[in-house]
């Protein structure tokens, strides 16, 4: 298969870039690309149109995924063709040429073969790293034959990696004796998990030991307990009884003493205090009745001696207030007289402005005076009408003038300009010449090239002899064709060569027959030998002889004529039987001769038939001889025949054919130099009707007509030149005459204005007069005078408002001075009539201090009334206690059972007696009960007389020291216990030794994981290397004896061969062996390049190997010369031209020094990568 | 109206491990600890919430082979909760038990029945008018038919046959005590409450033979829920059976067919997808998912040319969709190369001859077993545990090291082609 075409449709930086390697059926393929110029993307692309567009191509910067495309034409080995499109996704993307429909994936099948993308990738690709890391692997290698040879074959070129990968992550996981790796260590956690689990698996039968200990030590325990209690019950009892021994003997003694004190009155504990307090609270009730009797007398006099004003206090209200109103009488009298001063200088200031306006009114008739407002605004509204009317006409006079003279300008100016020419036809002419301009020179030019190659034409033609004319008479002569020619050369040769054919034939066929007449000669001088005519001869005679002696035997006479003949023709006279004998005899002896000399008889026969055979032959031979000269001399004459109508005698076809085609090239030549020079004089006449069309158009606008020196161009920029002149005159006019118009309209739009100015102006006058009469002004005052008079008015009038505004005041004033002076009169006629004839203001003073006074005496009064209450109320109250107190101290004495209140004291004594000895007796009683435990005090005290008093304390003792014993012993059982406790709390059916075996099943899911992978390198790993091992052993021969030629031409024959040596372990490895085949060089002694050589030598002769079987695949190269000088590179390049005549090779490089290495190789192809095509 | 009601439940197995369960990086950790312990809880927080007036265990509380007595206290402990509910419990020893050290010296808490297992015994419980019938295994491999022992009906009362049984056979299990249906259907039992199949199944409806399963899975061959069967006798005294899951943790498989997928990642997400859509199933109680992938795919080359990375692949998936739910125990690779490929496989050349060796190792028993020679070092050291069963790992077996062969070619492929594959 090989790639006709590569079309990069949409992809990467590429959109519709086409490379075409369709031209040159083999040839190597050299695609430049310059840096950046998508190499590596149209390598990538040249795969992908093969096998697909990977799903997550990053090819789509330019083109999104699903628009990317390459296209590809592909050729079979058996010169099918298929011609598709490859779009990027999941299926269906083969696609029609066109794009338009889906192709059936298996079509590309028959072409692609049983190449899979990877590995076709790899082995039909080789780039420059593949080449280094190749050579350098073959190093590491130590030149190991098998790994050589399976890296080179495959394109591999990092197999050793692979290799050492497999071995060092099986490593990894696991070495038979290391232990620092997974697999290693997942044993040891195994085996440490199971010693883990023994140490915390707990056995049955511990725990039911100490579940029996725990139980033995708690029943012990539990009987101790029981005696403890017992004993400790009869202590307490005895300890109880030791201490209530002295209460007992008190009790006795109490109970003996209290019968002195059983008549007793009980009495309340309180009673000897309350009897105290009440004798004490009679005394003070007694005291405090005397003292208040005595207050209320004294009260009683102040009261008496008090006076109160009733009238004053009743009219209290009004004289506060009049008192207060007496402030503001005094400040109005004071401000009055400040206002009246102020209204009469107002009043006197109106008078005056009124004077000045109308010296015949008063102020009081000033009000027919005032103007309305709207007469006012009327007035100021004329005024400033009249400054802009005014304005407006002074501006337009102004504008009139100045246009005027504008205008006298202008015409002025249009009288001065010349007047301009129309150029219209000249520009026409202009344009059309324009283009022609440019050619003059060159017309010129093609003249005398022209004459230049017509005059070596001219000389080649008067060189040769055969033919004698001008170039234009050769030009139509009519000669054969070289096919004519051709087919002479081949007739006459032909006929030559039949002639010399037929000729050597002759001779040949002359000497053979020389040679058998001598041969016939050399038998014959021998000895004549006879022949079967003899013998036949013979025999006849015989037969002849014998019919006479038959005759004459039987019919017994005898022909004598006829015997006589017969006699004589046997040459023997005498009789019939003589002669007969003689013929017998003769036929006899010529049998046995020809019997005896059969050989040199049949020589003879032979010699005889060829010598005929060859006669004929040279017979026919001779007719064919003439024939054939009879065909070359009709030849030479139609050839010559052939030329008759040129007047040529021709020598040989095929000097004729060297002569033909030299005339030939000349009339062509010369034929070429015709159609030029007819165009050059088309192209001259041109410029001259154009030149003559200008001269007509410059003359009728007046300009001189072109000159002999002027050219062309020099005529249309001077034609140019008058255009512009003219055009701008004609502008220039047209200008001016334009502004004159504008200046005329505007005069007249100014005159216009100036007439409506006038006439409002009239209007204006009419009015002011009308709004001017309220003011008393005439016509011809000014709006400034109006005004004046207007401000005059209101200051007039403002005035004498202000003066009545103060008037008001005043009036206000005396009416309230009065008022209050009414008031006080009448109140003083009402309470106080003793005052008379006092001033208003000393009037209000002495009824406000009268009122102050009556005040202050009925406050007193009050406070004394309310005193003598009290006093009474503490009276009364003295006298009830004196009287309780009393009731209750009888009840008292009644209560003790006493006469009189001096008794009560020693009834309280005895009372209090009693009581102490009962509380005591009982408090004893209590203690008793409480030592008794449950027991009566009766009971309690005769248990006590039971005991011995003088025992008591040893019983107790010793009791305490028993129980000390059993104290101890169950703490100890206390302590096992407890033990026992802790050890069975811990058998508590904790998880631990479950833990522990979850733990192993997580190791061992560990462990498989890692066992499988671990087994799965260990096969990879022996696979890889028994294939590698096969592969050299069916492979190695071959492939080696191709790789010798290919190294030696890439090393340019510094090495002669590579061979397969065995080294010290023995292995097969790669040597070198230099020109002349004595020394041997190991890979580690080859340099670098020589080891990348040796890779590729290798890399090819596998390649070549491959496609012996296969059918052929490009072969893909990424620019893998680039460390190579030029001699090697080119060997490089001449191998891989050898290697393109068995498959297509593509050679990828953006290096233009390989380009320029590749230009002097004949066989290589080359394309430039560009973006779009 | 119910009579009474009580649980049936059997294969307790406590303190068995979930079998060669690696807890990596975000897996359900905490979920996968002492599972049988926690789903044996649920079963006794079940009795007590259903207030059931019985429990039967029809045999296996612990693994035959387990000698640490903790799980035995740890037993008693569980039980004696139950006794303070005073629920009953009535227990036959199954062969594990029998094999076990721990049943010998084992008290248990009183309420407690363990049947005796030289002869069949009969438990009444008068209140409820219920007997139940029981033997106990003696040793381990009980072959005797022990359900031809059991005694007549007690007439009147509701009666229940407590065995630890392989019945007719029982797939994985093995044949102990074996007696028919019929031997069973003729002692005219109202419940016969089966042991030791760990698959729950009905075998029959009137009378009830059932088998309630085990109560926790522990491997992915115990597939799905598993748990006890809550037993409602109504006052006509038939049983109405109804199963409660007590399992803490869900064994599943998943099957993935890869033929449609064109690569590794589209295999992940179909994974994901199946493992969410199983974890929904199960209502989000914690997965452990066996992942099994096949079909001939496209993907075959990349998920079969590095087997650990692609499983590490679908565990990360698995915790970035689902959280820490699911965790995967084991992937197997099973695709292998669509039909196309497999037609267009290169013949020729260095990688041809790869072609070949492999072609003829996979077909060749003698070869396979030569190669498994060379891993005999590793074979020596391997546990017994890693190598038994029908996931065992063993390489000095040829079908085994053949399952290996068969994931060689694409990863020797990928090594060796990657300047290939990396266009």
């Amino acid at each position: 298969m090989k790639i006709l075409q590569l079309r990069l449709l949409a992809f990467g930086p590429f959109t519709d870039a086409t490379i075409d390697l369709n031209g040159g059926n083999e040839g190597l393929h050299l695609i430049y690309g310059p840096n950046e110029a998508g190499k590596s993307s149209a390598l990538r692309a040249l795969r992908q149109m093969l096998f697909g567009i990977p799903t997550r191509s990053t090819d789509n910067f330019r083109h999104p995924h699903q628009k990317m495309r390459i296209g590809g034409v592909l050729q079979h080995s058996d010169g099918s063709v298929i011609e598709f499109v490859r779009r990027k996704g999941r299926a269906n993307t083969l696609r029609s040429g066109d794009d338009k429909e889906v192709l059936d994936d298996g079509l590309l099948q028959k072409f692609l073969g049983t190449m899979e993308a990877e590995v076709f990738h790899t082995m039909f690709g080789i780039g420059h790293e593949d080449l280094v890391r190749g050579g350098q692997e073959i190093i590491r290698g130590g030149g190991n034959v098998g790994q050589a040879l399976f890296a080179a074959g495959s394109g591999i070129s990092d197999l050793r990696q692979v290799q050492a990968d497999l071995q060092k992550e099986a490593e990894e996981l696991f070495t038979p004796s290391a232990s620092k790796r997974a697999i290693n260590e997942a044993f040891a956690e195994l085996k440490r998990n199971q010693k883990e689990l023994k140490e915390v698996e707990l056995p049955g039968q511990e725990w039911e030991k100490h579940d029996r200990a725990l139980r033995k030590a708690s029943k012990r325990k539990a009987e101790i307990d029981e005696q403890l209690e017992r004993k400790a019950r009869e202590r307490n009892r005895l300890e109880r009884i030791h201490e209530a021994l002295p209460i007992i003997a008190r009790r006795k003694e109490l109970v003996r003493d209290f019968s002195g004190h059983v008549d007793a009155v009980i009495l309340p504990e309180d009673f000897g205090e309350r009897q105290r307090k009440l004798v004490t609270e009679l005394q003070i009730a007694q005291s405090s009745r005397d003292q208040a009797l005595q207050s209320i007398e004294e009260g009683r006099r102040d009261m008496e001696q008090l006076e109160v004003a009733e009238a004053v206090l009743e009219n209290g209200d009004f004289i506060e207030y009049l008192h207060q109103e007496l402030g503001s009488h005094r400040k109005a009298a004071r401000d009055r007289v400040q206002i009246a001063t102020r209204r009469d200088v107002l009043r006197g200031e109106a008078r005056e402005v009124l004077s000045r306006l109308r010296d015949d009114l008063t102020l009081e008739e000033a009000e027919r005076l005032k103007l309305k407002k709207t007469e006012t605004i009327r007035i100021q509204e004329l005024g400033s009408q009249y400054e802009r009317l005014v304005t407006r006409r002074e501006s337009a006079t102004e504008e009139i003038s100045k246009l005027t003279s504008g205008e006298a300008r202008l015409q002025k100016k249009l009288e001065l300009l010349a007047s301009p020419r129309p150029v219209d036809d000249l520009i026409a002419a202009v344009e059309r010449a324009q283009e022609y301009g440019a050619l003059e020179a060159h017309s010129r030019s093609e003249f005398s090239e022209i004459r230049n190659a017509e005059e070596p034409l001219k000389s080649a033609l008067s060189r040769q002899t055969l033919w004698s004319g001008t170039l234009e008479q050769l030009e139509h002569l009519s000669i054969p064709s070289l096919e004519t020619i051709d087919k002479f050369e081949k007739k006459l040769a032909d006929a030559e060569v039949d002639v010399s054919r037929v000729n050597s034939t002759l001779s040949d066929v002359e000497a053979e027959l020389l040679e058998i007449r001598g041969d016939i000669e050399s038998l014959r001088l021998k000895q004549e030998v006879p022949t079967e005519e003899d013998l036949d001869d013979a025999r006849q005679r015989r037969e002849d002889g014998w019919a006479l002696v038959r005759k004459a035997w039987e019919e017994g006479q005898e022909n004598s004529v006829a015997v006589t003949r017969f006699c004589e023709s046997v040459q023997a006279g005498g009789t019939l039987a003589d002669a007969y004998e003689k013929s017998v005899q003769r036929a006899d002896g010529i049998a046995d001769r020809l019997r005896r000399e059969a050989d040199r008889v049949a020589a003879k026969a032979k010699l005889l038939a060829d010598e005929q055979t060859r006669s004929a032959q040279l017979h026919r031979l001779g007719k064919q001889l003439e024939e054939a000269r009879g065909e070359l001399t009709q030849a030479n004459q139609e050839w010559m025949a052939a030329w008759n109508s040129s007047g040529i005698s021709p020598l040989s076809p095929r000097e004729m054919r060297a002569w033909c085609q030299d005339q030939r090239a000349i009339s062509e030549q010369m034929s070429k130099l015709t159609v030029r020079r007819a165009k050059a004089e088309s192209l001259k006449g041109e410029i001259q009707k154009h030149l003559s069309d200008l001269d007509q158009c410059l003359q009728a606008v007046s300009e001189p007509p072109s000159t002999e020196k002027e050219s062309l161009p020099d005529v249309i920029k001077r034609a140019q030149r008058v255009i512009k002149k003219h055009v701008e005159l004609k502008n220039k006019k047209e200008q001016l005459l334009f502004d004159k118009k504008a200046r005329e309209s505007e005069l007249q739009e100014a005159r216009v204005k100036a007439e409506s100015v006038e006439a409002a102006l009239t209007q204006w006058q009419r009015d002011w007069e009308e709004a001017l009469r309220p003011l008393g002004l005439g016509r011809d005052a000014v709006p400034a005078q109006a005004n004046a008079v207007i401000d005059e008015l209101k200051d007039l009038f403002d005035k004498v408002k202000e003066a009545e505004v103060i008037q008001k005041r005043i009036k206000g004033i005396d009416r309230d001075a009065e008022k209050f002076r009414h008031d006080l009169r009448e109140l003083a006629g009402r309470v106080a009539p003793d005052l008379g004839e006092l001033t208003p203001e000393q009037l209000a003073s002495e009824l406000n201090a009268r009122l102050k006074r009556a005040r202050s005496a009925k406050t007193k009064l009050e406070s004394l009334v309310k005193q003598e209450e009290k006093l009474i109320q503490k009276c009364d109250q003295a006298e009830k206690r004196f009287s309780e107190v009393k009731v209750e101290l009888d009840a008292m004495c009644k209560e003790a059972s006493c006469a009189g209140h001096n008794e009560l004291p020693e009834a309280e004594r005895r009372s209090s007696m009693r009581r102490k000895m009962e509380e005591e007796l009982k408090e004893l009683e209590k203690q008793l009960r409480k030592l008794g435990a449950g027991a009566t005090v009766e009971e309690f005290i005769s248990q006590a007389d039971e005991v011995d008093a003088d025992t008591i304390q040893i019983k107790i003792e010793r009791l305490g020291e028993e129980m000390e014993e059993l104290g101890q012993e169950r703490s100890d059982l206390d302590q096992t216990i407890g033990s026992e406790k802790t050890v069975l709390k811990g058998m508590d059916g904790r998880a631990s030794a479950a833990e522990l075996a979850e733990e192993r099943q997580q190791i061992l899911a560990r462990l498989e994981t890692d066992v499988e992978k671990y087994v799965r390198l260990r096969l990879a790993s022996a696979v890889l290397a028994r294939t590698i091992e096969q592969y050299r052993q069916k492979h190695q021969g071959p492939i080696l004896e191709r790789t010798n030629d290919l190294f030696s031409r890439l090393t340019l024959g510094s090495f002669e061969e590579i061979r397969a040596e065995y080294d010290e372990q023995g292995e097969a490895v790669l040597v070198g062996v230099r020109h002349g085949g004595k020394e041997l060089v190991g890979v580690d002694g080859m340099s670098d390049g020589t080891t990348d050589q040796l890779y590729l030598a290798l890399r090819l002769a596998s390649l070549e190997a491959y496609l012996e079987n296969n059918e052929p695949m490009p072969f893909v190269v990424d620019d893998i010369l680039i460390k190579f000088d030029n001699d090697r590179a080119n060997a490089a390049l001449e191998v891989l031209g050898r290697l393109s005549k068995k498959t297509q090779v593509i050679f990828f490089t953006h290096h233009n020094h390989l380009v320029e290495l590749a230009e002097s190789s004949a066989a290589v192809s080359k394309h430039s990568l560009a973006f779009a095509s | 109206m119910s009579l009474f009601n009580f649980i049936h439940a059997a294969d307790i197995h406590l303190d068995s491990p979930l079998h060669k369960l690696d807890a990596y990086e975000g897996s359900p950790k905490e979920e996968l600890r002492h599972a049988t312990r926690r789903a044996f809880e649920n079963l006794v927080n079940l009795a007590i919430d259903e207030d059931v007036d019985f429990l039967l265990i029809a045999g296996d509380l612990y693994d035959g082979d387990w000698k640490d007595y903790n799980t035995g206290l740890y037993l008693v402990s569980q039980l004696r909760k139950l006794r303070e509910a005073e629920i009953p419990v009535l227990i036959v020893a199954g062969n594990h038990d029998a094999a076990s050290k721990i049943t010998k010296t084992l008290r248990l808490p009183d309420g407690v029945t363990m049947f005796a297992s030289n002869k069949a015994e009969t438990t009444e419980l008068k209140r409820i008018g219920v007997a139940v019938h029981g033997r106990s295994f003696s040793s381990a491999a009980t072959t005797k038919n022990l359900a031809k022992t059991y005694p007549s009906p007690v007439p009147g009362c509701f009666n229940i046959g407590l065995l630890h049984t392989s019945l007719n056979g029982r797939e994985g299990h093995e044949p102990y005590a074996p007696c028919s249906l019929d031997d069973l259907q003729s002692k005219g039992y109202n419940y016969w409450a089966l042991g030791h199949a760990h698959q729950r199944e009905v075998v029959l409806e009137d009378p009830v033979v059932l088998f309630s399963g085990n109560t926790q899975g522990r491997h992915v061959r115990e597939c799905g829920p598993k748990g006890c069967v809550l037993v409602t006798v109504d006052d006509s005294g038939r049983p109405a059976t109804n199963f409660k899951p007590l399992d803490v943790v869900r064994w599943g498989k998943i099957e993935i067919d890869a033929s449609g997928a064109d690569g590794g990642y589209g295999v992940v997400d179909l994974v994901t997808e199946k493992l969410s859509q199983l974890l929904d199933e199960n209502g989000g109680l914690p997965l452990i998912a066996r992942v099994e992938i096949q079909g001939s795919s496209p993907a075959h080359a990349e998920l079969a040319g590095d087997v650990e990375h692609w499983a590490n692949e679908f565990r990360s998936a698995a915790i970035d969709v689902l959280g820490g739910d699911a965790c995967i125990e084991k992937v197997k690779i099973q695709t292998s190369y669509p039909p196309a490929t497999g037609a267009v496989r290169s013949k020729e050349g260095p990688v041809g001859e790869l072609n070949r060796c492999l072609d003829s190792l996979e077909s060749d028993p003698t070869e396979l077993l030569s190669l498994g020679k060379t891993l005999e070092e590793l074979a020596n050291k391997t546990p017994r545990e890693l190598k038994e069963g029908e996931d065992g790992v063993n390489p000095e077996d040829p079908h085994w090291v053949a399952e290996m062969i068969r994931h060689v070619r694409p990863m020797l492929l990928r090594r060796l082609l990657r300047k290939g594959a990396s266009q």
